[in-house]
């Protein structure tokens, strides 16, 4: 190949020109944020036209939607929230401590959350097989709640690296990404929260 | 090698075995869940087959390591630099591995991506040989469902829209200067799950009860309420998807981070510009289909209720969430052939194209209305009537930015001195081609006469003139345009020429008399037809074979010319743009030092006009990047004429 020589003196590719103040990772963990939106606005479409454009009931009849308990889950969620923001701000300022406090802490909450999902669909008393409006509920929930595994499985790596010393003021990547994606899961929710418990 | 250390080494034995780990896995979990549940009987291949496309699939790109970075970073262990090794390709065994190169993994794309048209091709050939004569030839009217459905998901899904990614995954990078594109593993991941995708697709074919047949599109309730097969399309979209959304936020990182310095967006060749387009399309759409397959997944899987009226769900829900995909879909199939019609018409005639930011504001207006029409496929399907003449005037509208980007193209050529080679030749094919299609496309955007055609062959006339002859005729220019540039060799320039000919002609001769007997009524989808239409089938089938073997001159010149070729220049068309600056092919890391941009990409015929300067050959990587005094400050003749072979 022509290529061969070029092998020979070179250990790598030119660094690139960066071309935009934006990091490579953030605005890719950014666009795919977007995209994770479609999904859940794909879920809501679904919502809207049987809730809405056909009328059915809401809840679905002889069904009911335990409002105050999610309500603390939200609460926790959001908690989760401003203890990855901590976590964050402390590898910016060399805190270790606070680094592994907040971490732990969001993933501990995080798990929290999930326990008392799981446990509301043992006991809320219908399936997704009864109605559509089952499967709504258990659809949007759910594909949530698969976004919130998918949150913690991104912050138990995060937080095994902070435990091993990994993160410093200058690069804290691996703590700011997969955070903006845990402000993601909790905003989501706080609208499926509202569209499905509370409207 | 020994025995015992090629299973587990990172490859296609290891991914082997792992996929039917993953087999075992998934059918001890369905057990295991049935037990728990209580289900009877304990053991259903149904359910372990479909936890099995969903498992399976992830433990063979585990075992070809598409994941293994990935799992070492999870492990918490130090982040170790790139070390490159998976670059570059040396023999063609390395095609068969992951390689985080993006040149292997552009041509690891288009030669996939062809293999399964031949396949869909294959099945195209077997829709027409059932369909030369009215009543029942080889196949029953199920197994023909089976041949269409497939032709077409594999044609749309596994064909054109990566084929295109295939294509700007190896020329893009090049094009803006970048050493590689953002996110070298995951590129290589978006690739690995197409072959899953399409190997799920064509396995359907044996699943029990035949493969999915129906259509590409799968409108739900049909699509919850058929055999197994249904499932390999529901759960090879989901992979198709994946890749497809992935690959288009790696290209759009790429794109806004990596270009060269001057490369301002209003110096990026159109190709740039029609990939940053559909990569948006792609990002914002894609989890549409994504969702609509998960519903009929679960609806098909798991008995929810999205799908069934008489528990409050609601069947056009799944046409809405669908074409709110699968319209933005047929731009994600075109905008990236218009970027390569741009950058062919501009150097085969030797023009700056014309209005080039009315070119690229086109295709993000293409971009937005794309979102503002999905209901015009929805006309005859019951949905709120109110909603129809909305769409109408939406899908109108989109027909102007479209008809700027077509004069654009026709000034371009105006007073040119046009080169008609065999990339010339399909893109001038294609303007042809994609008016027509485009002009039935206004026609049925009409309410009246998509009530009369719908599900006609007139439909199928449509699609065919936009994707054959739009999108596939943009794709043949595109190979052999760069062709020199990935194999290093040059094609046969009159195999081509007769490939374009007999393909341009057998073209016409199958779909143009669609449009005639789609009008009469010929109703599409089924396999048999009333006698009145007997004579234009067989012309029709007739012609499709000969479109079928005109396939086979391309292949055969792609891999004559790939293996003897004549040695091709690093620029052979004496084009700007920077990826035909560098040798053929490009050297393992595209550049020595990233060029400068000084200029736009079309100044073709401009006095003194330059696009890229390049630093000397052997000059540090790390100097300045300023432009140079020096070997690479050419005058603009000099790299325009093509006559600086700038050695790596």
């Amino acid at each position: 190949m022509a290529s061969a020589a070029a092998v020979e003196h070179h250990h790598g590719p030119p660094p690139a020109n960066r071309s935009s103040r934006v990091e490579p990772q953030l605005l890719g963990m950014l666009l795919f944020i977007i995209s994770e939106i479609m999904v859940f606005g794909a879920f809501f479409t679904a919502y809207f036209f049987i809730r809405v454009v056909n009328g059915a009931e809401w809840p679905a009849q002889g069904t009911e939607l335990p409002k105050l308990i999610a309500g603390v889950n939200t609460a926790i969620l959001l908690s989760s929230s401003v203890t990855v923001h901590w976590a964050l701000e402390s590898a910016k300022k060399g805190n270790r401590f606070g680094l592994q406090a907040g971490i732990t802490t969001t993933l501990l909450l995080g798990a929290t959350f999930l326990f008392i999902q799981v446990n509301e669909y043992v006991h809320i008393g219908f399936a997704p097989q009864d109605h559509a409006q089952g499967s709504i509920f258990y659809g949007l929930t759910g594909l949530h709640g698969a976004h919130v595994f998918i949150g913690l499985t991104l912050l138990a790596f995060t937080t095994l690296r902070a435990f091993r010393g990994h993160f410093t003021p200058e690069e804290h990547r691996g703590v700011e990404v997969p955070g903006i994606y845990w402000h993601f899961v909790d905003v989501m929710w706080v609208i499926v929260y509202t569209t499905i418990y509370i409207i | 090698m020994t025995h015992s250390s090629v299973m587990r080494v990172p490859g296609l034995v290891r991914g082997a075995w792992a996929t039917l780990l993953g087999i075992a896995v998934s059918a001890a979990l369905t057990v295991a869940i049935r037990a728990a549940y209580g289900y009877d009987p304990l053991f259903d291949g149904e359910a372990i087959t479909i936890v099995s496309l969903v498992t399976a699939p992830l433990f063979f790109l585990v075992g070809i390591g598409a994941f293994s970075e990935w799992f070492y970073w999870a492990g918490g262990k130090p982040t170790r630099p790139e070390d490159h090794s998976s670059h570059g390709a040396h023999s063609w065994k390395d095609y068969f591995k992951v390689n985080t190169d993006h040149k292997v993994i552009g041509i690891q794309y288009v030669v996939t991506s062809f293999f399964f048209m031949l396949v869909g091709g294959l099945l195209a050939m077997m829709v027409r040989a059932e369909l030369a004569a009215p009543g029942s030839q080889f196949v029953d009217s199920n197994a023909y469902n089976g041949l269409f459905s497939v032709h077409a998901s594999l044609m749309i899904f596994l064909f054109i829209i990566p084929v295109f990614a295939g294509l700007a995954n190896y020329v893009l990078p090049l094009m803006i200067g970048a050493p590689d594109m953002a996110f070298p593993r995951l590129n290589a991941l978006s690739f690995w799950m197409l072959p899953v995708a399409g190997t799920m697709m064509t396995l359907s074919f044996f699943a029990p009860g035949g493969s999915f047949a129906t259509g590409w599109t799968a409108y739900a309730p049909l699509s919850t309420e058929v055999p197994l097969g249904q499932m390999f399309f529901t759960v090879g979209v989901q992979f198709a998807g994946a890749s497809s959304i992935a690959t288009a936020l790696n290209f759009l990182v790429t794109i806004i981070t990596m270009r060269a310095p001057g490369m301002s967006f209003w110096r990026m060749p159109l190709l740039v510009w029609a990939n940053f387009s559909t990569s948006l399309l792609v990002v914002i759409a894609t989890p549409f289909i994504a969702a609509s397959q998960f519903f009929v997944l679960l609806d098909y899987g798991l008995g929810f209720n999205f799908f069934v009226p008489e528990d409050s769900g609601d069947v056009l829900m799944y046409q809405h969430v669908f074409w709110f995909y699968s319209h933005p879909a047929v731009y994600i199939m075109m905008l990236p052939g218009f970027g390569i019609v741009s950058e062919i018409l501009a150097v085969k005639a030797r023009k700056p194209v014309f209005g080039y930011r009315m070119m690229a504001f086109s295709l993000l207006a293409i971009v937005l209305l794309g979102f503002t029409v999905w209901a015009h496929h929805m006309f005859v399907s019951g949905m709120q009537s109110w909603i129809r003449v909305p769409m109408m005037v939406t899908t109108a509208i989109i027909a102007v930015p479209t008809g700027i980007k077509i004069f654009s193209w026709l000034a371009t050529l105006w007073r040119g001195v046009l080169n008609v080679d065999t990339p010339m030749l399909w893109a001038l094919g294609f303007l042809t081609m994609f008016t027509l299609g485009g002009i039935s496309g206004v026609m049925l955007a009409m309410i009246p006469l998509t009530i009369h055609v719908s599900d006609t062959y007139f439909i199928v006339a449509h699609i065919h003139y936009v994707l054959f002859g739009g999108s596939l005729f943009t794709i043949f220019a595109g190979v052999y345009y760069w062709f020199p540039k990935m194999t290093g060799r040059m094609f046969d320039q009159t195999l081509g020429k007769v490939h374009f000919w007999l393909t341009f002609v057998a073209f016409n001769a199958t779909f143009a008399p669609m449009h005639l007997i789609g009008v009469q009524g010929m109703p599409r989808r089924v396999a048999d037809y009333p006698e009145q239409f007997a004579t234009w089938n067989l012309v029709i089938s007739l012609a499709s074979f000969v479109l079928g073997l005109s396939t086979l001159i391309f292949v055969y010149n792609m891999v004559a010319s790939w293996r003897g070729g004549p040695r091709a220049g690093s620029n052979p068309w004496r084009a700007l743009t920077l990826e035909w600056q560098v040798s053929s092919p490009p050297p393992i890391f595209n550049f020595d030092a990233v060029p400068t941009v000084v200029g736009g990409p079309y100044e073709y015929g401009v006095p003194g006009a330059v696009h890229g300067v390049f630093k000397p050959a052997g000059h540090p990587a790390e100097a300045e990047p300023a432009p140079q005094e020096g070997r690479a400050r050419q005058p603009a003749g000099a790299v325009a004429a093509g006559s600086t072979d700038r050695e790596q």
